[in-house]
């Protein structure tokens, strides 16, 4: 038999160019497999020559699932390259910002985008495996989903101006202080938030993972090391810390983020678009073999938790001890990181409610004055993909001379492409394959909710995807399409 | 188990015309419908059944909302710049089950809003929906922000085409001295 090509192109899920290509072998197995994404190029050279001042306006608008990450990550490294500190006022309104961005992304994630997988099953028939699928599986669930999710927005009207492509964080603070009056009206509406996050873990519990544990146990299954970002405790915190790399056997380094060139370097392959981060420190080099992985390490929600010694709020840290006492530290099923989404969830909804009661949060004082200057500044955030970091060096007017962004979604390129092909292993034997595979192959990468992923079903529960079959000398054989 | 209130739900939801503005303002003419949002509200009065959006680049996020809410609009109108091989600032609309099949899974910094999302809120939700776009100018070889010179001259056109289209008859040109 002719070594074979698969080509899957979800193209429903993805922002951009992307596919997955699986590289059968004589004996019709899977040999290989790629996920190509193409990150979108040119931004850091259209930010070269503008005063860094506008990176925290501009950069909101690289993406539009994850402004607030970009716009307080940039804010960050405005600061650090005026060398400023914020007011603690400004830090903490920051935060809460965050607090409630990560909010309605891990409720439109959990409930949205995964929730059609596991509250349907990813056996269920296409036909109910859908956003109107949960609709209908779960109406009550759905009404309240929609509620929250607005009243986050609006939260962060009060608190920003404006839910989308958000501009109130400035170098050197944030430009609007929160009244009281508002931070009343703030606080009981963090606290729906909190139910609904304390509900939605109890309901994933109960309803969700027992059910699906073999799959969890099963699908693209990876070991590696993780990144994320902690306190000076080792507590989990979203908005600012210390980035912590974790090797796969669970020991780690803990270093500032204007430290992490020497710790994550920056691989190319020919066949993707988009860059490989890898952890250069271990002296391993970098190998995408899922047997025997080099370099390997992921972000977003299940590093995170992997990687904190605790969670400094009384709800989640029960959950991360209860996580814990099952899967381990570090924990590596990747589908665990639906799970972690949920623990996250409710941190951030008892963070927002702590910031909320603090007496600081209404502070008049929110910003202090920035000079231009020479220099190089680094700003990191988790965002909910991943530790973000933004990278600025600037002339003696405060120009923008250079710019270096580390997304997410990129630090887990190499873990996608291994948990992609491990999917593809188990589920492709002697070149028997059928359109099931589709779905469980793009599980694995919805998993990493990768920034680039619109990662949702057409509402009438087709995939909307096109598998091209080629041979090995490109010669095309057949499509299956639905 | 949870009641929700009509209160609850974002205009966008709740009221009868939804106007959505979309792209990215600083990649050239891919800020069109942006730029046809601001033009409205600078030049006209809107109608209180009408919500109009400027969304950016965050128009997926509404329309998940959109198909989970039990309160929708009767229709929805988007307006986007589209590669579409027509002349540079050509205004034209789109029934989204019209888009060719190459198209809606043809990604560029110019695809429309996820077009299968509108196309199934139509088909499956008894959401009518219009695309009005404006064919692009060649793309910039690097990322730059402003509308060339045909697009720009587009947006009045197009504003002027969604004023007739969706505001109520007695819907006057704003102005300024008002």
């Amino acid at each position: 038999m002719a070594t074979k090509t698969l080509v899957i192109q979800p193209v429903t899920r993805i922002e951009g160019h992307a596919k997955v290509t699986i590289q059968l072998n004589d004996a019709g197995n899977v040999d290989t497999a790629r996920v190509n994404v193409i990150e979108l190029r040119g931004f850091e050279k259209f930010c070269i020559g503008r005063p860094v001042e506008d990176l925290p306006r501009i950069t909101p608008r690289i993406c539009g699932v994850c402004p607030w990450s970009h716009h307080l990550a940039a804010a960050k490294a405005c600061d650090a390259v005026f060398g400023v500190e914020p007011p603690p006022a400004a830090k903490k309104l920051r935060e809460l910002c965050n607090s409630i961005a990560y909010m309605e992304e891990h409720i439109l994630h959990f409930y949205f985008l995964a929730g059609a997988d596991f509250l349907l099953g990813p056996d269920a028939p296409y036909s109910v495996r859908n956003v109107i699928g949960v609709l209908q599986a779960a109406p009550d669930v759905a009404k309240r989903v929609v509620k929250i999710r607005h009243m986050c927005a609006k939260m962060l009207e009060v608190l920003a101006g404006k839910p989308i492509h958000p501009q109130a964080a400035v170098p050197g603070g944030f430009s609007k202080p929160l009244a009281p009056v508002e931070r009343d009206q703030l606080r009981k509406q963090a606290d729906e938030a909190l139910e609904l996050a304390k509900f939605s873990i109890a309901f994933a519990k109960e309803n969700v993972f027992p059910k699906y544990l073999d799959v969890v146990k099963s699908l693209g299954v990876i070991t590696t090391g993780f990144i994320g970002t902690v306190k000076d405790d080792g507590a989990l915190n979203l908005y600012d810390g210390k980035l912590r790399l974790m090797a796969p056997d669970g020991t780690y380094e803990t270093f500032p983020y204007d430290r992490y060139t020497e710790f994550i370097g920056e691989h190319i392959e020919p066949w993707s678009y988009l860059k490989f981060p890898y952890a250069k420190k271990w002296g391993d080099g970098f190998s995408l073999d899922a047997d025997n992985p080099k370099g390997m390490y992921r972000a977003n929600t299940l590093a995170r938790i992997n990687v904190c010694d605790h969670i400094d709020t009384p709800l989640a840290q029960t959950e991360l001890e209860e996580f814990r006492k099952k899967f381990g530290r570090p924990a590596q099923l990747t589908l665990l990181y639906h799970w972690a989404r949920l623990i996250e969830l409710l941190y951030n909804a008892e963070n927002a409610v702590r910031l909320l009661d603090d007496p600081e949060i209404t502070s008049t004082e929110t910003r202090v004055k920035v000079t231009p200057r020479a220099g190089r500044g680094v700003g990191c955030v988790e965002a909910p993909r991943g530790s973000l970091i933004h990278d600025y060096e600037t002339d003696a007017d405060g120009m923008i001379t250079n710019v270096n962004l580390i997304v997410g979604t990129t630090h887990n390129n190499g873990p996608i492409n291994m948990s992609v092909t491990n999917a593809a292993k188990s589920l492709i034997h002697d070149g028997k394959y059928d359109q099931g595979l589709l779905n469980m192959v793009e599980m694995s990468i919805r998993a990493y909710d990768p920034c680039l992923s619109c990662a949702t079903h057409r509402l009438d529960g087709k995939l909307s995807v096109k598998l091209d079959i080629f041979d090995v000398d490109g010669e095309f054989l057949e499509t299956l399409a639905n | 188990m949870w009641e929700i209130d009509e209160s609850d739900l974002p205009d966008f939801c709740s009221k009868p015309t939804l106007v959505l503005g979309c792209g990215n303002t600083l990649f050239g003419d891919d800020g069109f419908g942006c730029a046809v949002i601001e033009h409205i509200q600078d030049h006209y009065v809107v109608p209180d059944d009408v919500c109009l959006c400027d969304t950016g680049t965050g128009v997926r996020k509404l329309l998940f909302t959109l198909c989970l809410s039990p309160i929708r609009p009767a229709r929805i109108v988007i307006v986007d710049a589209i590669d579409a091989g027509r002349a540079p600032g050509e205004v034209f609309e789109i029934d989204p089950t019209d888009i060719p099949v190459a198209k809606q899974d043809d990604f560029s910094l110019h695809q429309l809003p996820t077009s299968n999302l509108l196309r199934e809120l139509q088909q499956t939700c008894s959401v009518v929906v219009r695309v009005l776009a404006c064919q692009t100018g060649p793309l910039p070889e690097q990322v730059q922000t402003g509308l060339s010179e045909a697009v720009s001259s587009a947006v009045p056109c197009a504003a002027e085409w969604l004023v007739r289209e969706y505001f109520s008859s007695n819907t006057a040109p704003r102005n300024d001295e008002d």
